[in-house]
């Protein structure tokens, strides 16, 4: 995909080839919504792949069920969606599955628009032939595709972590960070993100990566900034101990993150290591690697606090590749993000590679999950070892994002020259 | 402190790193390594290739593999003693003579049911008959099953475990043979087991109709699985979860050996200690030859030297040339029931409901085995697989057996397709960077040398032909799948090819998308082409062996030496060349077609769409490289 849009980037294929932005969203919209409407659900409601005990929508439809009916969804031990979106679920948004596919798909659209006003922001420009090719990446990447169509809530984390990027961009912190504790509430992990988005609140959304400098935020400011995000997020806290009427809601969605009680399969690298270990290393592993999550953070945001956005999509790539119960649209949500950095795509060092490797275990993780869990002549060290090449890939694509992104500082050089990293 | 000497450590350093820049030297090395992959490559490329066609065709050899173990303690095979005797005999002797007067009374499907359903019941069992109708595009069938559920004495009923017969033999796949001995056997067995209080599973005895359809319809509605174009009953009695099934098959006079038939539906293969207690059973407890398939081993019966008469006398002579050839002949055999997907009998139904389960057929002969050497092998089996505490899981799933008693491992045989799906990607990754670069003359008057500087390379045209071409193979499946084209009009994928070549080359061969400075589309689509069959070959390997080798040795060379150099007319015969490769099947065997399609409307045999959603369009996008700028 980098190769197709790299090469994309320096075509001369003339904007009036092209179709503009509207009819993009509304074409490919609608072809979406026509496959989500067609009984692919029920193929794709159990991939292990596309929704975690997190984002399943079958949970969300039981925790739905217990809570229209006057009981604890929390009091069991399978709903694990946040008491906003159920409150939502109840109220606002559709309940039907052939709604809620729509939605769904209404949803990416939505995700795939802002994309396309987060790339405007960045290049600052009005529009243009690119725009299409940044709405397609988005709406025709299989890893949000097929999430998408088996309704799982990461899809809808997505856009909310796209909007709550846009409105960074354009400097609306309330709303911005509210979004943003909105999805901490919908996924605790996306709390790794908070410090690049007030980065970014307090510069501009434009590429600095060729022109590094320090960043002039002050600590005071960004002392605000995140004081206003937990302000929200202890609203948010609020608004959902009021709705369940306790706090077990904590224990069931936040809890399930850091102590991982369902290990489910998933396309992510922590189910099959704790499904090993001993129950005595596992409080202390369940630290290391939450902690491992976090160590990010600061390394990314100070190397590139020049440039905040490409941080936040540094930031996203490790979430995608690192997080406990991901899905595929986890890394998705990075890949289909490199759309709007063309600038790097020719500092980019092995394309192809990440490309085949993704190509490999895209199509490995089925199979394997086929011959585990139905034909049963595999065991789960099969698909544990799919997720490993997964986990490759998404490394891959991770760090020769960061390397393209520091290296385009150097600028090109002459064949009598190479760069090197110590 | 000049004059100090530099520490052990540092001296240590220079000696392994020598002086210098750390960082030249590590560019140095880098540039180095990177010149020498890149000079040597077409001889990797060349050495993978070579090495993996040549382990191909070392997996027959006898040094390769080992002899075969049971791995599960609990199975303990012919570790009891046997009841049935000739009493049980004469009653299976007895139920042969009535059907026998069914056979010739040309009952129909339904009659026949309803007579075993009534003897069933005359046992004392539950039992019950079930009707199906197959509506397929290709061929409907329809038929009655009968089976009967003798309940466990000692358990809950939560585990089964199944004897059946089919009503047609898998001689000749079910041409016609009434498999009448394994019937009669199914009856007589039913009603010996009866006497017995340690079944620690309920048996459920099934007599399918037809060959592979009646037990497909049985198994759908056992395990509540919906499948389109089948009308069936539902069944009126269940039982547990079935762990492992003995499909019967005898359709003889005698026998005088057993022949043991294990690939399943798609590929998947039993675990291997039920072949391997089975063998032991028939050898120790009953007294008979085991062999794979109906290949006699003319190391045990010289009257089959027959059937190698073919082999020149001095090779044949050479005990190892004979047993590679004895083994060669096992594994081709297994490599097409595999490859087909189709599996090798009724037994390969049971395998797409993780129910591990194997065929045992009593090889048509005149003697010297009847009734009591089968009737004390599945007695022993069925008291094995009584045995189990879990689903069969310690032995291998992934294996060829090469000859009764001898297997080869995963790491013994899947290498070769491994090494071939190696060599195509190195190739594939080879033209993606020559697609890359171009050589132009040096700009600098001072250095008139030629360089090189990059192109862009065209990668959104291509993935737009590769998707057209596998959309093509779609179009292709379906209008095969229809009833009405699929008879009449099968020749028409020529002109259809031809027509969608000429399309491509007229959209894509203009310069339209040509740009100075850019990679052709022919390389470029070459490139992703070698690429894309690649992992389609090494991600199929697992799941599926034989079939992963035969698209090696398929696609390997040919579309490795894909080229669009040339005269226009050479470029034209390449591609239909190409196109041939891709489709010619359809022309040479459209029975062949045929029975592809029914095995996916009927049995969900996979391989039909396989190849027309994956393999021709592979094919095709070859072909095209050759005819595209």
């Amino acid at each position: 995909m980098l190769e197709r849009l790299n090469t994309k980037q320096s075509s001369s294929l003339a904007s009036s080839t092209l179709p503009n932005l509207p009819l993009t969203l509304l074409a490919l919209g609608s072809l979406k919504i026509w496959i989500a409407l067609t009984d692919v659900y029920d193929a794709l409601k159990r991939s292990q792949e596309l929704s975690s005990p997190m984002s399943s929508y079958s949970q969300l439809q039981e925790g739905i069920y217990l809570f229209e009916h006057g009981i604890n969804p929390y009091s069991g031990g399978s709903v694990r969606h946040s008491p906003l979106l159920l409150s939502l679920f109840t109220t606002l948004f559709p309940k039907s599955r052939r709604a809620a596919s729509v939605f769904w798909a209404l949803s990416d659209v939505l995700g795939a628009w802002i994309l396309v006003q987060i790339w405007r922001a960045r290049q600052n420009v009005k529009g243009g032939w690119r725009d299409t090719l940044v709405a397609a990446s988005y709406l025709l990447n299989p890893y949000l595709f097929l999430p998408s169509l088996a309704l799982s809530t990461s899809t809808l984390e997505n856009t909310l972590i796209l909007a709550t990027i846009l409105l960074a961009c354009r400097g609306r912190a309330a709303p911005s960070l509210l979004l943003l504790a909105f999805s901490t509430h919908l996924s605790l992990n996306s709390l790794v993100i908070l410090i690049p988005v007030v980065l970014l609140l307090l510069s501009d959304p434009h590429s600095h990566l060729a022109s590094p400098q320090p960043s002039k935020a002050t600590l005071k400011r960004i002392g605000a900034l995140i004081g206003t995000f937990v302000f929200y997020i202890f609203v948010l806290g609020s608004i959902s101990t009021l709705v369940v009427n306790n706090l077990s809601w904590i224990p069931q969605t936040w809890g399930a993150t850091l102590t991982l009680p369902d290990l489910q399969p998933n396309t992510g690298l922590w189910w099959y290591f704790f499904t090993e270990m001993f129950d005595h290393f596992r409080p202390f592993f369940l630290m290391v690697f939450t902690t491992h999550l976090l160590i990010y953070v600061a390394p990314i945001s100070i190397k590139f606090q020049y440039d905040p956005l490409y941080a936040t999509f540094i930031l996203l790539g490790i979430l995608g590749t690192f997080k406990p119960y991901a899905t595929l649209s986890d890394p998705g949500l990075f890949f289909s993000m490199i759309a709007i950095f063309p600038e790097i795509y020719s500092y980019l060092r092995h394309p192809i590679v990440t490309a085949l490797l993704h190509l490999h275990a895209g199509l490995l993780m089925p199979l394997f999950n086929h011959i585990w869990l139905s034909q049963g002549t595999g065991n789960a060290n099969f698909f544990y070892a799919t997720t490993l090449v997964f986990a490759c890939a998404n490394a891959a694509g991770l760090v020769d994002c960061i390397w393209a992104g520091m290296r385009l500082a150097i600028g090109q050089s002459g064949d009598k020259f190479e760069v090197v990293q110590e | 402190m000049e004059h100090k000497q530099p520490s052990l450590l540092t001296r240590l350093k220079h000696k392994i790193r020598g002086s210098g820049d750390v960082n030249t030297k590590r560019v140095q090395r880098r540039l180095a390594l990177k010149r020498t992959l890149t000079d040597k490559l077409p001889k990797i490329i060349f050495c993978l290739f070579a090495t993996g066609y040549l382990w191909m065709l070392l997996i027959p050899f006898p040094h390769l593999g080992r002899t075969t173990y049971i791995d599960e303690n609990a199975l303990q095979p012919s570790q009891v003693n046997t009841y049935w005797d000739w009493a049980d005999v004469h009653i299976a002797d007895q139920y042969l003579g009535l059907l026998e007067q069914i056979r010739d009374g040309n009952y129909t499907s339904k009659e026949r049911a309803e007579w075993l359903n009534m003897e069933f019941l005359k046992l004392g069992l539950t039992s019950s008959t079930q009707s199906y109708t197959f509506l397929s595009p290709v061929t409907g069938v329809n038929g009655t099953n009968a089976y009967a559920i003798l309940p466990s004495a000692r358990h809950s009923g939560t585990e089964a475990m199944v004897i059946s017969a089919s009503w047609l033999s898998r001689v000749d796949e079910g041409a016609g043979t009434v498999n009448i001995r394994g019937v009669s056997f199914v009856i007589a067995l039913a009603r010996f087991l009866k006497r017995y209080s340690y079944w620690a599973k309920d048996i459920i005895f099934v007599v399918s109709d037809g060959y592979l359809d009646g037990m497909q319809a049985w198994l759908g509605a056992y395990h509540g699985i919906q499948q389109k174009g089948l009308e069936r009953e539902p069944l009126q009695h269940s039982s547990g979860v079935i762990w492992t099934a003995l499909n019967i098959d005898y359709p003889g006079h005698s026998f005088s050996n057993l022949g043991i038939f294990f690939e399943g539906i798609n590929g998947r293969l039993p675990n291997q200690d039920l072949i391997n207690s089975l063998e032991r059973i028939a050898r120790y407890t009953a007294g008979v030859p085991v062999t794979l398939y109906d290949h006699i081993d003319p190391r045990e019966n010289s009257l089959v030297n027959v059937e190698y008469a073919w082999v020149p006398r001095f090779l044949y002579s050479n005990p190892i040339i004979k047993a590679y050839i004895i083994r060669a002949r096992n594994i081709l055999r297994q490599l097409k029931y595999q490859a087909t997907g189709r599996g090798s009998g009724v037994h390969g139904l049971f395998h797409q409901h993780r129910i591990d389960a194997i065929t045992i057929f009593g090889l048509p002969a005149q003697g010297p085995h009847g009734f009591h050497a089968i009737g004390k092998t599945v007695e022993s089996t069925l008291r094995t697989m009584n045995n189990l505490l879990e689903r069969l899981h310690a032995s291998f799933f992934f294996y060829i057996m090469a000859e009764r008693g001898w297997f080869l491992k995963i790491g013994h045989y899947l290498p070769s397709a491994i090494l071939i799906s190696v060599a195509m990607m190195f190739q594939g990754l080879r033209k993606w960077v020559d697609a890359g670069w171009i050589e132009v003359d040096g700009t600098e008057k001072s250095d008139p040398s030629r360089v090189w500087v990059r192109r862009t390379r065209p990668v959104l045209p291509v993935l737009a032909i590769m998707i057209l071409t596998h959309m093509s193979g779609l179009v292709l499946f379906v209008s095969l799948s229809s009833t009405w084209l699929s008879t009449n009009t099968y020749w028409l994928a020529y002109p259809f090819l031809v027509l969608f070549a000429a399309g491509i080359y007229v959209l894509f061969s203009k310069q339209t998308f040509a740009r100075p400075n850019e990679a052709p589309l022919s390389l470029t689509l070459k490139a992703l082409n070698l690429c894309f069959a690649s992992t389609v070959i090494s991600i199929i390997a697992v799941l599926n062996f034989s079939l992963s080798a035969s698209l090696a040795i398929i696609l390997g060379i040919p579309l490795s030496v894909s080229s669009s150099k040339g005269s226009t007319l050479s470029r034209l015969v390449r591609y239909l060349t190409y196109t041939y490769l891709s489709i010619g099947w359809r022309l040479h065997a459209p029975a062949l077609a045929k029975q592809l399609l029914w095995n996916w409307h009927v049995l969900g045999v996979w391989l039909a769409p396989f190849v027309c959603i994956v393999y021709v369009p592979i094919v095709m996008q070859a072909g095209i490289s050759c005819i595209i700028d």
